[in-house]
């Protein structure tokens, strides 16, 4: 049976948060953490190809974290098992070592077919995870994938490319990266989240904890970036007019809006 | 004293506000305008098995217990009034009388499609004659070899229009009254002699079916006598019980919908230079409804504790109800007041909460009948027999 | 006679580069943008240029494609010291391998310091696995940088939340650093039309792509967007004028069309579309407000918008209250010029 491998991220709640431009400051008023959302997105493409085919979904921790509810989250909607890494050492893994660590995994795991993985943060905006983790398989990747049918060791994919849909086509194994917006992720089924959560019902062994240790060596994890801190943006200034006749304005607009917009 | 909710209850309630959110609050306007029931959020709410949420997993519910019951009625009742009537017509007193009182066979041949949302579920006790005074009913049933045969009629049936089991209350021995006379029984809506003769056209929860119902010589199997013959008063009391609980976890979610919206709107606003929210009026507006829902919130999570672990709770169930309804109006008093005339126009939802929230003090028992329950086991406790 | 010494310093001498030996250097990775190169590798060349003088290095360019040798005097206009050439019909189109297989090989010989590519499609897909083939280290969506002279570090500046704040970070020792540069965020730089070099053209042997194209995707259809979630919205109010102008100029932003109260009496827009309290609540990248007045409800529901362009001949409309940038001129006077200046 086709083995899927989704790797899930947590992000924090931006709703939550606010950034004070003018004293400089992140103020955190609310710690809620959501699946981030392009993962959320994998995991359902993921679950539409297990309904189609049949496949074994194997949600793992795309990211060391403190505690393990984003897999649940993941077990919920219907992954048939979740992998926890955590380890010393580990807490400060970035996206170079997690994706050693996915290798590790998916060899522990006896290969996989498929790993489909969110295109790119909701925080960060780092697209890295999944194209690490496919140069190192050694897999072909398609990229902001909008749907993905499997089948009889390759995949078909539409993705976009300039203001056009594309159909690709790839032979397995291989990563696919998912956008945020590409479909609505299903709700997870009640009976299921309540045995998940409460670890009954045989869901209890559907997680696993694995240490990062058994997996890769102590200089495999240490990170290869440093943080450097953080910058706000400045102030916003509201009500600025914009000279000149009516003509040169839209002229000034139109340079400003296709400044903001190409961002 | 762990006042914390357990993992799966969090989870539960991140799944049911995510679902409220985008599927329910879109169309809750809509439906109020409409005068109809969202039979598509009823069978999606069915499809993730929200329909079943306390009843046991071994009869396709979810086995979430009360707690996740309210958890879901305080969710449903922050976006839409209407949704959280039909959803607890179904659970909290239609599907919730086979679950207490049913035996095997009938909580495998009906409690479970229930508990699935495949089928709904609703409660006939209500008549012209009998609102308050429930004992008070002229349905009768008649013993006819292996069958009853019901004469009769209902009225203010919530879900009445669209279920498709519904469990009636009908005098089997009218000479025996309440203890004795009244029976329960589980009706399919499908079978000869049903009728749904009307809709009522109502002030509020126009998302909801209120029905008046009509027996015409409609043969019941005895096998679904619910509990036993001349023990339906009993059945009745019981599941009206759980009913409190949740509808006063349902006027939860709305007050707390209430307060947000103030919030919200009392940031936004400025008026004399200055946020409402700057202005000491309004912040004590704010506090006192803050301070309202935050005391029902305790009331109504520690009930269903208590219910969860099997201990009495008629007395709080009522006064869960009675407090609930009480705060859920004037939280949405307020903020009426709050949003000025803003929230007097159709194009925002205050005046459609506030055209809901007012059955709450009278449906499922009035506020009097609560305040009766709750003297009379209370004096009952100190030795005292009250007579209403 | 050979000219004189004099005579050379007064002419107009063009300037022509000698490739220093060795590797290092700051590396760039052209991207294209139709048939010319395109603006974010400019932006990204000046980049270049920046973190090269501090270093004390060159900049390289490199171009693939097929005929694009023609355009590698843009780069060197634009800055670079340097440019090399894959020239083949198998790298007519964008792919991965080919690409990929191309870069490795002359960055394996080369040994960059920097790499830097465009955050473009293809510089996205191309940045993760070409770092993680040569080790390097990675950050992507860069809107500033600067030099930590000791350790020859970039401290890269890229945006969190779409722009609510942002994070600074650096490689200490990954090397090469590879950089992906958001695009509008360094200046054009000016081409220097008396900059010249003659490129180097590589030898390559395009592989296959592993993903291949097969047509379009006919038949699809992406999944809506609501109002609430689009992240350009432009809205008309009754004194737009022309709706019609509003509505192109929707169209040419790839943006979700809206309007306000006024607009939907007026009959102009549908009661989706409202932005209003008692209608939708938009938070959009960019919202543009042509001939609305701006009424309490409809401002309170652009709080979320980031950036707000509005158009009203009023200078006391309460709608310029909200905006980042004001017009007080009639939108039929302003359209016109604005969506041709967009074309």
């Amino acid at each position: 049976m086709m083995r899927i491998v989704v790797p899930l991220r947590r992000v924090l709640d931006p709703a939550g948060i606010v950034a004070h431009r003018r004293l400089r400051r992140l103020f955190i008023n609310r710690e809620e953490y959501l699946i981030e959302p392009a993962d959320h997105c994998a995991l359902e493409v993921a679950l539409r190809i297990k309904d189609d085919l049949g496949a074994e979904v194997v949600a793992v921790s795309g990211q060391p974290e403190p505690d393990d509810e984003t897999l649940q989250r993941g077990l919920a909607m219907g992954a048939d098992r979740a992998i926890y890494l955590s380890g010393e050492g580990f807490e400060n893994a970035d996206e170079a070592v997690m994706a050693r660590a996915l290798k590790a995994v998916i060899e522990r795991l006896d290969g996989a077919a498929l790993v489909i993985v969110g295109m790119t943060t909701l925080d960060t905006g780092q697209g890295q995870l999944g194209l690490r983790l496919a140069e190192l398989l050694g897999w072909p990747q398609v990229t902001g994938a909008w749907s993905v049918e499997a089948a009889d060791g390759r995949l078909e994919a539409v993705r976009r490319s300039g203001d056009t849909y594309v159909r690709v086509a790839a032979d397995l194994p291989a990563v696919v990266t998912v956008p945020a917006c590409a479909l609505k992720p299903r709700y997870p089924d009640g009976v299921r989240l309540i045995n998940v959560y409460r670890g009954e019902a045989g869901m209890a062994e559907s997680l696993e904890e694995w240490d990062a240790a058994d997996l890769l060596t102590v200089e495999e994890q240490a990170p290869l970036f440093e943080s450097r801190g953080r910058d706000f943006p400045v102030e916003r200034e509201r009500g600025t007019r914009v000279e000149g006749t009516a003509k040169e304005a839209g002229m000034a607009v139109a340079e400003a809006l296709r400044q903001r917009l190409r961002r | 004293m762990d006042f914390t909710f357990s993992p799966e209850h969090k989870a539960l309630r991140r799944m049911i506000r995510t679902f409220a959110e985008n599927e329910i609050a879109p169309i809750a306007a809509e439906i109020d305008r409409e005068h109809r029931v969202p039979m598509e959020v009823m069978r999606m709410l069915g499809e993730t098995g929200l329909l079943g949420i306390c009843f046991p997993q071994e009869y396709g519910g979810m086995g979430a217990g009360e707690a996740g019951y309210c958890i879901l009625m305080e969710e449903l009742g922050r976006f839409c009034t209407s949704t959280a009537t039909n959803v607890g017509a179904h659970i909290g007193i239609g599907a919730m009388a086979i679950h207490l009182d049913g035996d095997e066979e009938q909580k495998r041949k009906y409690l479970t499609p229930l508990a699935r949302g495949e089928q709904f579920a609703a409660f006939g006790l209500t008549e012209s004659n009998a609102g308050s005074d429930a004992a008070n009913i002229n349905t009768r049933a008649v013993r006819d070899g292996d069958e009853w045969v019901i004469n009769g009629g209902k009225i203010y049936i919530t879900n009445g229009g669209y279920a498709d089991i519904i469990t009636i209350m009908a005098v089997t021995d009218p000479s025996r009254g309440a203890r004795g006379g009244i029976t329960a029984f589980i009706v399919e809506t499908d079978w000869p002699g049903f009728e749904v003769a009307r809709e009522e056209d109502k002030m509020g929860i126009r998302g909801t079916s209120t029905a008046e119902l009509v027996f015409d010589d409609l043969r019941v199997p005895h096998e679904n006598v619910l509990g036993k013959v001349g023990e339906g008063f009993v059945t009745f009391m019981k599941s009206l019980d759980m009913g409190r609980l949740t509808l006063g976890a349902a006027c939860l979610g709305g007050a707390q919908a209430a307060l947000d919206w103030s919030i919200d709107w009392t940031k936004t606003r400025e008026q004399f230079g200055a946020q409402l929210a700057q202005k000491q009026s309004v912040q004590w507006m704010i506090a006192d409804m803050a301070t309202e829902v935050e005391a029902l919130r305790s009331l109504v999570y520690r009930v269903a504790w208590l219910v969860d672990e099997g201990q009495p709770f008629t007395r709080l169930a009522a006064m869960c109800k009675l407090y609930g309804s009480e705060v859920a109006s004037r939280a949405i008093d307020m903020a009426l007041q709050i949003h000025g005339g803003l929230g007097y126009t159709r194009d925002f939802p205050v005046e459609r909460a506030f055209r809901d929230a007012r059955i709450a003090e009278i449906f499922e028992g009035t506020n009097e009948i609560q305040r009766i329950v709750i003297a009379s086991r209370l004096f009952r406790e100190h030795g005292v027999r009250i007579s209403p | 006679m050979d000219a004189s010494y004099l005579d050379l310093m007064m002419a107009q001498q063009e300037e022509v580069f000698e490739e220093a030996e060795g590797g290092g250097g700051v590396w760039l990775v052209a991207d294209l943008s139709g048939d010319e190169i395109a603006p974010v590798t400019l932006e990204a060349i000046g980049a270049a240029r920046t973190l090269a003088d501090s270093l004390g290095a060159y900049v390289y360019a490199v171009l693939l494609g097929d005929g694009v040798t023609p355009l590698a005097q843009t780069l060197y206009q634009a800055g670079a010291d340097g440019v090399r050439i894959a020239d083949h019909v198998g790298l007519a189109d964008f792919a991965v391998a080919p690409y990929l297989d191309v870069l490795a090989g002359l960055f394996e010989e080369e040994q960059p310091e920097i790499v830097l590519f465009g955050a473009s499609d293809a510089g996205q897909a191309l940045a993760p696995r070409l770092a993680q083939r040569m080790g390097g280290g990675l950050i992507e969506h860069v809107t500033a940088v600067t030099l930590e002279e000791t350790t020859r570090a970039v401290e890269a500046t890229f945006p969190v939340y779409g722009g609510e704040y942002f994070e600074v970070r650096a490689c200490p020792e990954a090397r090469p650093q590879v950089l992906t540069i958001e695009p509008g965020a360094f200046g054009e730089p000016f081409l220097d039309e008396y900059r010249k070099g003659e490129p180097t053209t590589l030898d390559v042997e395009p592989v296959e792509p592993a993903v291949r194209v097969q047509g379009p995707a006919d038949g699809f259809e992406p999944p809506e967007v609501s109002l609430s979630e689009a992240s350009v919205v432009v809205a008309g109010g009754r004194q737009a004028d022309s709706f019609e102008l509003v509505e192109r100029l929707a169209e040419r932003l790839g943006a979700q069309l809206a309007g306000d109260r006024g607009a939907w009496d007026a009959g102009f827009i549908g009661a989706e579309q409202i932005v209003d309290v008692r209608g939708a609540t938009v938070s959009p990248e960019v919202y543009v407000a042509v001939g609305i007045r701006g009424d309490t409800f409809h401002n309170a529901a652009i709080e979320g918008a980031k950036f707000v362009v509005a158009i009203h001949p009023d200078p006391d409309a309460t709608i310029f209250e909200m905006a980042d940038l004001c017009v007080e001129a009639r939108p039929e006077e302003v359209l016109p010029s604005l969506l041709e200046t967009l074309e």
